[in-house]
């Protein structure tokens, strides 16, 4: 196997996981797990939401220690205490929210906690040792810029050059991807590929199976805690890999059909000629939409070019700065959030913890947050309390979450429990229309395809769905029609029916439709 | 945050027209209530408990720490006598449970060593078998009597040394607050100064607390640096003396002997000494015949000036002990009008004699006193 | 060969946070015992005196019930904020303010005690809502921490409290007790010296679990405390709960100001908030914030306060006191946090297998 990697036959991996396990209460985050990295190679961890992945790699990193097993770096086994042990063993991790000071400049966050910075160092120093450590590692960097002024792509160069520059051999990233650009994306697996030719490791946490087959040389796929298996890539198809990650064959393709009777109906929810302004800064732009019964509605574009401020127009949230927006009809521009899910209309936010719970308090006060206020749950101005837990315990059943306690707070749920909670709360009252910004974001293929079929089932029954989407497969395979914004404007709808993708990137970069 | 302990001394008195009317005040200082109350039962030495309350700690080598000498000449005088104490307690409700608890506890005499208002009064009116005792007090009860001493006396006696040892007649005064302790004191003390420097003058800074060396100090300095050369006060410590001592100018105390802190500056110190009214008033109780007394001590009996400092020529002392004497063998007062108020009114007619219930319900300033009025 | 270690939970259990909170209370008693034992004090007998004092005699429950009354209504006071995220550290100052408007009440306007008594709590109440409503709406509009705002206004309350009983309000009868005078009407007694200050707290602490566990507003305050960006997602007025509760906080704490200075001390005067506000913060966070739970907390409180009464006559110093419920916080708050982990076996190390 060595040879495969062009390693001599014999030559130990860089680093090894032994039978590890991990436990948490009523769960096995890990069990009998067996890993070995070797120089050279790009390894994928691939697996479900919950599978055991971060425990996993928290584990190799000292963040968390194993309940049994060991790790063995260079032949030794190694106990690491803390993320500081594991770096100076030589592995290093880059997680999926960066840990950089926001008001520091690159070299600064470069250096900074870190025992080789010397005590008392200009700025200028201070730089240029950013700056060639940025050259000897091949990461092109700005050491005098400021982290609050660069990309995301930029942060997270940073971030790998923080790890690397501690003479990291094995680099461990999470979800990489999940914040670039296909084009950054492109700059950072050719900076991963020096780095492993160099006699290195990259350990790629994903669960976009098109990535995995492009980028790495193994894969590891976990299920509930164990491996499944570890194969070369040559050898694997992304279905095959689907399906040995969530244990069952999945389907890809459009979900435009409908059963009898179902189609699309009459207008429902209306923007016209809307625009949102934040003082002097324009958020949103001249917008008209019309949103028919039955119909589902793709909104594509680069996140940030005011996805969530239409959806929060939508769902009454804010307020226009001109124009009106019309549910059936009537102007509903400043009714408010709650007049607006009375009305109707559901919203399942781009921002779980944020926005759409309160993940501090028990599972109950989550799932009755859009009916709380209505009988059987309140009477007057009283609150009943059983009839909360009624309702929650309905609406976790058919959301198919497992709930131990619904006095439990909502954060011990996973996050694919959270998003089906909130997307089942939401379909209860969305008769009209449901706003979904992102529901697929941070699932796994098995929770995204039950999502999808959450938005299929409501479709069909007559509710105007509108999903806002990065993932253009996901749109082009459930919308009926796509429409792109950017920076505030629509550049077009298209009928996702045999669109052209080219076409729809173009828009996303600022072309307007033909 | 405001300390309440600040709020808390002896200070505090009321002349209220209700508490006026049933006294009959004498010319010894002797206060008798309107009707005699039964006198308390009987109880022996050894089962007896006896409780002190205290305004301060009783290492404050002033008022407390006196208080304190007392109730070590009570357990001197009755051996096997219990007794209990409880220093610092806040001029607050807590007081009230202070008291409650020394009556839980069995304690047959209660003496509360500063004015603690109702909060004595409303235990008092509770405990009938307990004889209650309230330091410069006011509220008469059949079980509550009232004691204080005549300090304005060798007060004008420290002050005629003072203005004679005064160059400059201008003459400071470190208060804690606008009451009928601080008035008397500064009154008495300037009318003495003026009968050897006419001209004497006194100012006053109140640093709103009994006890707070470090805000004395800072007043004693700002008094000093505003040309005052002797200083006064009634603070529990030494603090101001200590900086009279530094910049080589003079200091008269309360309460005990403090010349050790300053040996150079000390003129003297109003000296109180509740011993033997203690030891009297504890044989009282315990033989079965007490009843309340509302008492001032006088001059020689409770309170004194203390030995004259090392510095103070012997004429100024020969001088201000002739007074003394005509106080002490002929019931001199020097109180006398015409006295007038620092705005200039005649408060007290020509050829009239204060009271010593006026004396010691003094709330006002006299002429040449300024700083605690508004 | 096995090794134990703890082990992190999500979440702690109910009824292990509830022990959590026993043990830590018996720990501070234990090292405050321990402390006393090395000063040649017997833990043993003091502790059987407190408790021999403080409920084996009339006079002892009396004290103890008119310590728990102020607590009781600074610990509601706090927990009231706590329920929407925000720490009122201004109690002290609400509640002299409340004592201050109902004292002025009470000493200007004459009366009957039946009318004069509940103006004196709706103007004790109006006065405590009048002191948080700057903080409040610094924090509403400009999203100023409350923590200093309302620790400021504390110092400013005590300062007028003062200066009105030893200045414009002192005592007219007389001249110099540094208090007004006392107040003509007093709240009245419902057994001893207990006034009805005792059980109005208590039927308050119920009508606070109820609006907060059964009432929509209760939920949506709930909501809005836990996370104002779910409860703008969900169209609740968040910043108009905020307001109402902080207002209502602020008037709890001005209730327990009144019957404070019309109950139990009759007079104002400097300092009369004795600390209750500060006091009230630990009350509410040992009873994690629930009206209920309040009530045993403040209870606990004012047995350990009224237990330091006690020993004072013994040598005990307040400072002692103070310093046995600064244990008793420490270690509530250790024993929170090790409610989350439990101890665990480590098998043998499975490589060496």
């Amino acid at each position: 196997m060595q040879s495969r990697l062009g390693l001599k036959p014999g030559t130990p991996p860089l680093v090894a996981l032994r039978g590890v396990a991990k436990y948490f209460p009523g769960v096995i985050a890990n069990e009998d797990v067996n890993l070995a990295i070797y120089p050279g190679e790009i390894h994928a961890l691939l697996g479900e939401n919950g599978a055991g992945k971060s425990t996993l790699m928290n584990i190799l990193t000292g963040i968390y220690q194993a309940d049994a097993g060991e790790i063995v770096v260079d032949g030794e086994t190694m106990a690491f205490a803390s993320p500081v042990e594991a770096i100076a063993a030589g592995i290093g991790m880059v997680h999926q929210h960066f840990k950089l000071v926001q008001a520091f400049t690159v070299a600064e966050n470069v250096h900074l906690g870190w025992s080789q910075t010397p005590a008392r160092i200009s700025a200028r120093d201070l730089e240029a040792r950013t700056l060639k450590l940025s050259q000897d590692l091949g990461l092109a960097v700005t050491p005098g810029a400021r982290v609050s002024d660069l990309s995301t792509g930029e942060q997270q160069r940073v971030e790998i050059l923080r790890v690397l520059s501690r003479d990291a051999r094995v680099l461990i990233l999470d979800e990489p991807t999940a914040v670039l650009t296909p084009a950054e994306a492109q700059e950072l697996f050719v900076a991963l590929r020096a780095f492993t030719a160099r006699g290195n490791a990259v350990i790629f946490i994903s669960h976009k199976l098109d990535e995995v087959m492009e980028i790495a040389n193994r894969v590891t796929i976990l299920r509930g805690g164990r491996k499944v298996a570890t194969e070369w890539t040559e050898n694997c198809s992304e279905k095959g890999l689907a399906q040995m990650m969530v244990g069952r064959e999945i389907v890809l393709n459009t979900l435009r059909g409908r059963p009898e009777g179902a189609g699309i109906g009459a207008p429902v929810l209306e923007l016209r000629d809307v625009s949102l302004n934040a003082g002097d800064l324009s958020l949103l732009k001249n917008i008209n939409l019309t949103l028919h019964a039955g119909e589902v509605l793709g909104i594509a574009g680069v996140a940030g070019n005011g996805q969530r401020e239409l959806s929060h127009l939508l769902t009454g949230m804010s307020t226009p700065s001109e124009g009106a927006v019309l549910l059936e009809g009537q102007d509903v521009s400043r009714s408010g959030a709650r007049a607006m899910a009375q009305a109707g209309v559901g919203h399942i936010p781009e921002d779980r913890l944020h926005a759409g719970m309160a993940p501090a308090l028990p599972i109950t006060d989550n799932a009755v947050l859009r009916e709380y206020d209505r009988a059987p749950l309140a009477k007057g101005p009283w609150y009943l309390p059983r009839q909360a837990f009624h309702l929650a315990r309905e609406i976790a059943k058919i959301a198919e979450v497992a709930v131990p306690d619904f006095a439990m707070p909502a954060r011990n749920l996973s996050g694919g429990n959270q998003q089906r909670l909130v997307a089942r709360r939401e379909m209860r009252i969305a008769d009209k229309v449901l706003i979904a910004a992102y529901p697929s974001r941070g699932l796994d293929v098995g929770a995204i395809n039950t999502m999808m079929r959450y938005f299929v089932e409501l479709r069909d029954s007559g509710v105007a769905v509108v999903l806002i989407s990065e993932e253009l497969e996901e749109l082009m395979n459930l919308a009926d029609r796509i429409a792109v914004m950017f920076h505030g404007e629509i550049m077009g709808i298209l009928p996702a029916e045999g669109v052209d993708i080219d076409e729809i990137g173009l828009m996303m970069g600022g072309r307007r439709a033909a | 945050m405001i300390s309440t302990k600040e709020l808390s001394r002896r200070g505090f008195l009321n002349m209220g027209a209700a508490a006026g009317a049933g006294l009959v005040l004498s010319q010894t200082g002797l206060i008798r209530p309107a009707h005699a109350a039964a006198p308390l039962a009987p109880v022996k030495a050894e089962e007896a408990l006896i409780a002190f309350g205290h305004t301060g700690p009783t290492s404050d080598e002033g008022w407390t720490w006196a208080h304190d000498q007392g109730m070590k000449a009570v357990e001197a005088a009755f051996p096997g006598i219990k007794t209990t104490y409880v220093e610092s307690i806040p001029y607050s409700a807590d007081a009230t449970r202070i008291f409650r608890q020394f009556v839980s506890q069995g304690a047959n005499m209660v003496f509360a060593t500063s004015n603690y208002g109702d909060f004595l009064y409303d235990v008092a009116k509770r405990a009938p078998k307990v004889g209650f005792y309230e330091c410069d007090g006011r509220n008469p009860l059949d079980n509550l009597g009232t004691y204080y001493v005549q300090h304005w006396y060798p007060t004008y006696v420290a002050g005629i040394a003072a203005g004679a040892m005064s160059p400059t007649g201008k003459l400071g005064y470190v208060a804690s607050f606008p009451v009928p302790s601080v008035y008397s004191g500064t009154n008495a003390f300037l009318m003495g100064a003026r009968t050897v420097n006419p001209n004497a003058t006194l100012q006053c800074i109140s640093i709103n607390s009994w006890f707070d060396p470090q805000a004395a100090t800072q007043a004693g300095t700002a008094l000093l640096d505003n040309g005052c050369d002797v200083l006064f006060g009634i603070m529990d410590e030494a603090g101001y003396l200590q900086v009279a001592q530094d910049r080589g100018k003079k200091a008269v105390m309360w309460n005990t002997d403090l010349r050790r802190y300053g040996p150079d500056a000390y003129i003297s110190s109003i000296v109180v000494n509740f011993n033997d009214f203690y030891v009297k008033q504890v044989g009282r109780r315990l033989e079965g015949s007490w009843t309340p007394t509302y008492e001032l001590l006088p001059m020689g009996g409770g309170v004194d000036r203390d030995a004259w400092g090392a510095t103070v020529p012997a004429e100024v002392a020969a001088k201000a002990d002739a007074v003394r004497t005509k106080m002490m063998t002929e019931g001199y007062s020097p109180f006398v009008g015409e006295i007038k108020d620092a705005k200039g009114n005649i408060k007290v007619a020509k050829g009239q004699t204060m009271t010593e219930q006026e004396l010691y319900h003094w709330n006002w300033s006299i002429e040449g006193v300024s700083g605690l009025d508004g | 060969m096995s090794t134990w270690r703890l082990q992190r939970l999500p979440a702690a259990s109910p009824l292990v946070s509830l022990s959590a909170r026993l043990i830590s209370v018996v720990l501070a008693l234990v090292t405050a015992g321990i402390i006393l034992a090395a000063t040649g004090k017997n833990p043993l007998d003091l502790g059987a005196q407190v408790i021999s004092s403080t409920f084996g005699s009339s006079f002892g429950m009396a004290d103890l019930a008119l310590l728990f009354t102020p607590l009781l209504y600074t610990g509601l006071a706090v927990a009231v904020g706590l329920r929407i995220g925000v720490w009122n550290i201004g109690a002290e100052g609400q509640f002299n303010l409340g004592a201050f408007a109902a004292a002025g009440v009470a000493l200007f306007l004459p009366g009957p005690p039946a009318l004069i008594l509940p103006l004196m709590a709706v103007m004790g109440m109006a006065a405590g809502a009048l002191w948080i409503l700057i903080p409040t709406l610094a924090r509403a509009y400009a999203d100023v921490s409350e923590l200093i705002t309302t620790l400021l206004m504390n110092f400013v309350a005590a300062l007028l409290v003062t200066y009105v009983a030893t200045g414009p309000w002192l005592d007219p009868s007389g001249m110099a007790l540094a208090t007004t005078a006392r107040l003509p009407v007093e709240v009245p007694a419902v057994w001893d010296i207990v006034h009805w200050g005792l059980p109005v707290g208590l039927i308050l602490a119920v009508l606070l679990a109820v609006a907060f566990g059964f009432t929509r507003w209760g939920y949506e305050v709930r909501i809005g405390g836990s996370n104002p960006g779910n409860a703008r997602y969900a169209g609740m007025p968040v910043r108009r709960h905020l307001i109402t509760v902080m207002l209502v906080s602020g008037a709890i704490a001005g209730l327990g100001g009144m019957m404070e200075v019309a109950g139990t001390v009759h007079r104002l005067q400097g300092g009369i908030s004795n600390n209750f506000g500060y006091i009230g913060i630990m009350v509410a966070v040992l009873a994690r914030a629930a009206p209920l739970g309040v009530i045993f907390t403040a209870l606990l409180m004012a047995v350990i306060l009224n237990g330091g009464i006690i020993l004072q006559p013994q040598g005990l110093t307040t400072q002692t006191v103070l310093a046995v419920t600064g244990l008793i916080l420490f270690y509530a708050a250790i024993g929170d946090e090790f409610a989350r982990y439990r101890l665990i076996r480590n098998a043998k190390p499975a490589g060496t297998r």
